[in-house]
């Protein structure tokens, strides 16, 4: 069936069956490749994209749940958040870089929600992300960094 | 699509913020010509109609008449920045401008010598050679501006991607040489820089990579795609050996369904890199495939390895444990015997184990492959940690000339040595010769865990004779574990040479009677190397047993330790990577563990409840020491902080060596705490994170890393040598914090 989607901003239109997830949908329909897979099982957060502004993993997300809402994933991203892609590089947080797209939209909504930014409160945002390469501390740090140069300092 | 694979553009200067439209530069494809172009299966970028002439005195070099500097990277990118690493050394001694250099991904090609990305060796093995690839340019430009200005080539300088005659004020970009350098003969002996004098060599520079990987634009294998490709997911048979006997519900059509094929199985031992056989589901998209390779029922025929049982193989071990082995030549030393009969002093004896682990990066194996036979062509693209292996391989399967076969590693969404082995390419490669279409294999995360070259799992004995002090005055150790000889072999047993110079037999401690003894044995599963391989339980052991002697005695870990090394001197290890052998060097060996009771603050008291824990370990030539603060929070082991000391010689990117460290701390305690594979009839009984799973960020402890430094030796591993004795400390730290030892893996409590 033909399933319509609002992608960063876009109508995108994909002929596939209702119950096919999001994940393949963006990757194999839409040539959006950044959103990765990792598990299929909501385990490892590395198809982590937006839908109405909450983290979500797109690869538990049937497409036909999707009518009407707005869906942002990490080619986007430069768009809405350029401060977070700035120190992510200039910290070299990425290792082999294959999680970092989850990573960096878990990111994105801890900095859009409200609440104290600790570190308790980072772990306890990122915990769903996986990253086999270790890049923890430093995204972390990148974290802290990245909503200091949104407010200012 | 995107037109990048292969020829990613470097990150913007580290001095500047991140340009992300320099991503739009042309890359390889474009400089290179049309013929790289069609090679990837892309159009030209518009903005490339005039192709620029490219000079080439060398494989690893390329400058275009605008003074853009190409450099090849022939080792594969998993996240240890190789590709910023090359490019560092050959920009320093080239002196180029770093915003001009860009990097360029080679195919599998003999012609670029090793390409085989494991081992930690790829500096090793390229440092010499691309520092004089760089010099080698730097010096042809300044003869070609010497030759045009007619002036001495001494008063002709070639700085900042600029060549300079001072005296009369000329100066000019390399560009400007690039035509007339190219037609010049390459000289020999070209001055290298002293290292006081390195600009990018030793410094920290961000990954060429960067800023396509934030951008979503970085291309894995996952990410290719090719126009009429089609996605194949395979089943297979549980257990290593078995085939395909009878599909009880094979669907005969389905929306998106192309083909169903079925794969013969790899021999049942010693199946190298064979694909393991099974029914390929081949569709239109993945999901497609996912969903109709999930619901078909398959009946697989027999193998030996249906009998394979971890929990029976982890008895074999102990009971190889209990009897005399096979004694490592020439490292025995006294009569250990003798002096356990004399009963003289304690005896200390202890069994540590450690279970199968799977690699489980982040990107499950794939591949995509375009391959006729018919028309003697096949282009492979995969996130290959050995190409030029690869491509032996494929050729061969295909009966094809190797020439013919083209193999593209794209970046690698992790790896670990799972992707130094290409059965997951050969199944692409199969696939898209039978049904005449692009065909990427796209493996589960189930079909990852479950069908993985595992670690070995493994046992050590050891027990010795210490003194009041807790110096062994009698060691003996054991070692068994399934070999990966046994990967290549239907026959081997008996672990190599090679893998018990991974920490067993290469010990630097002082000890008057010694003997090692190791035991092979069999597993009915696929055997391979993870990063650091054998170093992770001989390192483990080692070092547990070590602490178990100073705890003993009641001696401080670090101190004792310090008593058990010589004073300095070398120990010749025998090495399987060239150069061939190397001296571990006991001064540096002290050194490193001096400089982590400094970082540590391990004289500092902790509180009640909280230990420090210790370990040092040489691997793949560096030096590494590590201390861990742990102690048990609800009932859990928890890890507060890690401090790593590393002295890996000449170092390129210092940042890079720091990342390395932190992340082998978390590879480290994952296989600590969690890294568990068992096998029951032959089949992995784990299948994804829920079930095998890895450290969370909120279990990451602040690591703090010392480089030692130590420009001008010799440059050694840093990929893997982190990883070796980071399970050791947590679990030495855990019985300063509770007086509980913990001698098997992973930890339970």
């Amino acid at each position: 069936m033909a399933i319509e989607l609002n992608v960063n901003g876009e109508v995108k239109a994909a002929d596939v069956p209702g119950d096919t997830p999001l994940l393949w949908v963006l990757r194999d329909h839409l040539a959006l490749t950044g959103t990765k897979y990792g598990c299929g099982g909501g385990y490892c957060g590395a198809c982590t994209v937006h839908v109405d502004g909450s983290p979500t993993r797109s690869c538990q997300l049937p497409v036909a749940t999707l009518a009407g809402k707005q869906i942002a994933t990490i080619e986007a991203l430069e768009e809405r958040h350029p401060e977070l892609l700035q120190v992510w590089v200039e910290d070299n947080v990425a290792q082999c870089g294959y999680c970092q797209a989850g990573q960096l939209m878990s990111a994105e909504a801890l900095l859009d929600a409200d609440g104290a930014l600790t570190d308790a409160a980072i772990d306890a945002a990122m915990s769903g992300n996986l990253c086999r390469c270790g890049t923890y501390g430093r995204i972390r740090a990148a974290i802290h960094k990245a909503a200091a140069l949104r407010a200012g300092a | 699509m995107k037109t990048f694979l292969n020829a990613t553009p470097s990150s913007a200067h580290p001095a500047s913020p991140v340009n992300l439209s320099r991503r739009h530069f042309l890359g390889a494809s474009a400089v290179f010509g049309a013929s790289a172009v069609l090679v990837l299966g892309v159009s030209l970028p518009a903005a490339s109609s005039s192709i620029r002439r490219v000079y080439q005195p060398n494989l690893f070099i390329g400058l275009d008449t605008s003074g853009r500097v190409l450099v090849t990277a022939h080792r594969s990118e998993m996240g240890q920045g190789v590709r910023t690493a090359l490019a560092q050394i050959v920009a320093d001694e080239l002196d180029a401008d770093w915003a001009q250099v860009q990097v360029w991904q080679a195919p599998g090609d003999a012609k670029y010598g090793d390409q085989n990305t494991d081992g930690s060796r790829s500096i090793l093995q390229n440092y010499d050679r691309l520092r004089t690839a760089g010099a080698t340019v730097r010096l042809m430009l300044r003869q070609a501006a010497a030759a045009r200005w007619q002036v001495p080539l001494d008063d002709v300088q070639a700085v900042n991607h600029e060549v300079v005659h001072t005296a009369s004020g000329k100066r000019l970009g390399y560009g400007a040489f690039a035509a007339d350098a190219a037609a010049l003969p390459v000289p020999a002996n070209a001055p290298l820089k002293d290292t006081a004098a390195h600009r990018f060599i030793g410094k920290a520079v961000p990954h060429v990579d960067a800023a396509d990987i934030v951008l979503g634009y970085a291309e894995f294998g996952a990410d290719v795609r090719l126009p009429g490709m089609a996605t194949a997911v395979v089943v297979r048979c549980p257990w290593l050996g078995g085939g395909v006997k009878r599909i009880g519900n094979k669907p005969d059509e389905a929306p998106g369904l192309v083909a169903i094929e079925i794969l013969d199985p790899a021999p049942s031992a010693g199946p190298v890199f064979t694909p393991l056989g099974g029914v390929a589901v081949v569709a239109e998209d993945t999901f497609t495939a996912l969903r109709i390779a999930q619901g078909l029922d398959i009946e697989w025929t027999d193998s030996p390895n249906r009998a394979f049982d971890s929990d029976a193989l982890r008895a074999a071990l102990r009971e190889a444990l209990a009897r005399p082995g096979a004694k490592v030549p020439g490292a025995e030393r006294g009569d250990v015997d003798a002096v356990f009969q004399a009963g003289q002093g304690a005896t200390l004896s202890a069994t540590y184990e450690t279970p199968f682990l799977a690699h489980a990066p982040m990107e499950p194996p794939v591949a995509v492959a375009d391959a006729s036979v018919a028309k003697k062509r096949c282009v492979v693209w995969a996130p290959l940690q050995d190409p030029q292996s690869a491509r032996g391989l494929i050729a061969e399967r295909l009966g094809l000339p190797l020439e013919n076969v083209t193999v593209w590693p794209t970046l690698l969404g992790g790896a670990f040595g799972r992707k130094s082995k290409p059965d997951f390419a050969l199944e692409a490669v199969e696939l898209s010769n039978r049904i005449g279409r692009p065909v990427r294999v796209q493996w589960s995360r189930e079909d990852d865990i479950r069908h993985d070259y595992l670690h070995a799992a493994s046992a050590q004995l050891h027990r010795a004779v210490i003194d009041e002090d807790g110096l062994p005055q009698a060691w003996l150790q054991r070692t068994a574990f399934p070999s990966i000889t046994t990967v290549f072999s239907a026959q081997a047993s008996a672990p190599a040479p090679w893998e018990l110079e991974m920490g067993f037999s290469n010990l630097p401690y002082q000890v008057p009677n010694r003997r090692m003894e190791s035991a092979g044995i069999r597993a009915g599963a696929r055997i391979g190397w993870l990063r650091s391989v054998c170093n992770i339980f001989h390192a483990f052991s080692a070092n547990v047993f070590a602490d178990e002697m100073a705890a003993a005695a009641g001696r401080d870990p670090i101190e004792h330790r310090l008593a058990m090394l010589p004073k300095g001197g070398t120990l010749t290890v025998p090495g399987m990577q060239p150069p061939p052998g190397h001296a571990l060097d006991i001064g540096r060996f002290r050194h490193v563990i001096e400089r982590v009771r400094k970082l540590s603050a391990w004289d500092r008291p902790r509180p009640k409840g909280t230990g420090l824990g210790f370990a040092v370990h040489h691997s793949f030539r560096s030096y590494v020491a590590v201390v861990v603060e742990a102690s048990m929070v609800g009932g859990r082991p928890t890890v507060s902080n890690a401090s790593v000391v590393l002295d890996c010689g000449t170092y390129i990117n210092p940042d890079t060596c720091r990342a390395q460290m932190e992340g082998a701390v978390v590879f480290g305690l994952s296989l600590a705490l969690h890294g568990d594979i068992a096998l029951r009839d032959g089949a992995v009984v784990q299948s994804n994170f829920h079930d095998y799973p890895l450290l969370r960020m909120a279990d990451a402890p602040p690591t703090a890393v010392e480089l030692v430094p130590a420009q001008g030796r010799l440059p050694a591993g840093v990929g893997e040598p982190g990883v070796p004795p980071v399970a050791p400390a947590l679990v030495n730290a855990l019985f300063a914090a509770t007086g509980e030892r913990h001698r098997r893996l992973p930890i339970r409590v």
